[in-house]
């Protein structure tokens, strides 16, 4: 199911790219089509690995190595170790944008909770 | 993950730039040194810069292309003789009174100083777009 038809031609290229995304055996996990469960498995609940889970989690950790490499860059600038301040300042930008991106996938999962929220059941 | 691509680039070219405004700020510092750590007159250095391939993301073929950044390839003297003053006064003078001068000259340095300067500026500006880049596209959502 694909609402918005470019963006599954987008994904193949930038999901390699995202952390903790593995493509199993040479098929875009975007493009595999969704196979309705026909019966639930006892404990099917357990949250699947490499999932979603696991694809976030891989997504904040990288954003906290960005943001822990640019306090370091940061520390050693102004303690006199290091003069690259172009360096650190780089990094500073590149935490910024990767948490920005972090708070945007954060915002969408909230709101797709909340519209589901609003079904009326 | 590189979120901000060819930033990798632009801050080697900061980095061999600054290298630059280093040695500029050398050559001017040292414009009247008449004896230097092997008893000779200062020489001028000159930076030159080479290309290094470096691999964006892993170098996957649609992750990325190869892109080329930049590292100082090498500091050298320039051998052009220094100015030749006659000034007996001065402790490094020759038997003949002359004084070799460094072969600093400042309206190079000055000129490769702006050039640095601006060649910095447009890569921050790179940076910069690059960033801009980056933010809009996570405005897509909005």
């Amino acid at each position: 199911m694909s609402l918005i038809g470019s963006v599954s031609a987008l994904s193949a290229s930038t999901l390699p790219r995202l952390p903790g995304v593995t493509q199993p055996d040479g098929l875009s996990p975007v493009a595999a089509p969704i196979t309705p469960k026909t019966a639930a498995a006892p404990g099917a609940d357990v949250v699947q690995p490499g999932g979603f889970g696991q694809l976030f989690d891989n997504l904040v950790g990288a954003v906290d190595a960005k943001q822990t490499e640019a306090t370091q860059l940061s520390r050693q600038v102004l303690l006199g170790q290091n003069d690259q301040l172009h360096q650190s300042v780089i990094a500073m930008q590149e935490a910024s944008v990767a948490f920005s991106l972090m708070v945007q996938v954060r915002n969408k999962l909230v709101e797709s909770y909340q519209e589901l929220m609003r079904m009326p059941v | 993950m590189n979120l901000i691509s060819g930033i990798d680039v632009s801050a080697s070219a900061l980095n061999a730039q600054k290298t630059r405004l280093d040695i500029v700020a050398q050559n001017i510092a040292n414009a009247q040194t008449t004896r230097g750590a092997n008893g000779l007159p200062y020489q001028r250095q000159t930076v030159s810069f080479e290309t290094e391939l470096v691999n964006r993301s892993g170098g996957t073929v649609d992750g990325g292309l190869p892109l080329q950044s930049v590292r100082v390839a090498s500091i050298q003297g320039d051998p052009t003789p220094g100015q030749r003053v006659f000034d007996p006064q001065h402790p490094d003078a020759d038997a003949t009174g002359t004084v070799t001068m460094p072969n600093v000259n400042l309206a190079y340095e000055m000129v490769d100083l702006i050039t640095a300067t601006r060649a910095y500026e447009a890569n921050l500006s790179v940076v910069k777009s690059a960033r801009q880049m980056a933010l809009k596209a996570l405005e897509i959502g909005k």
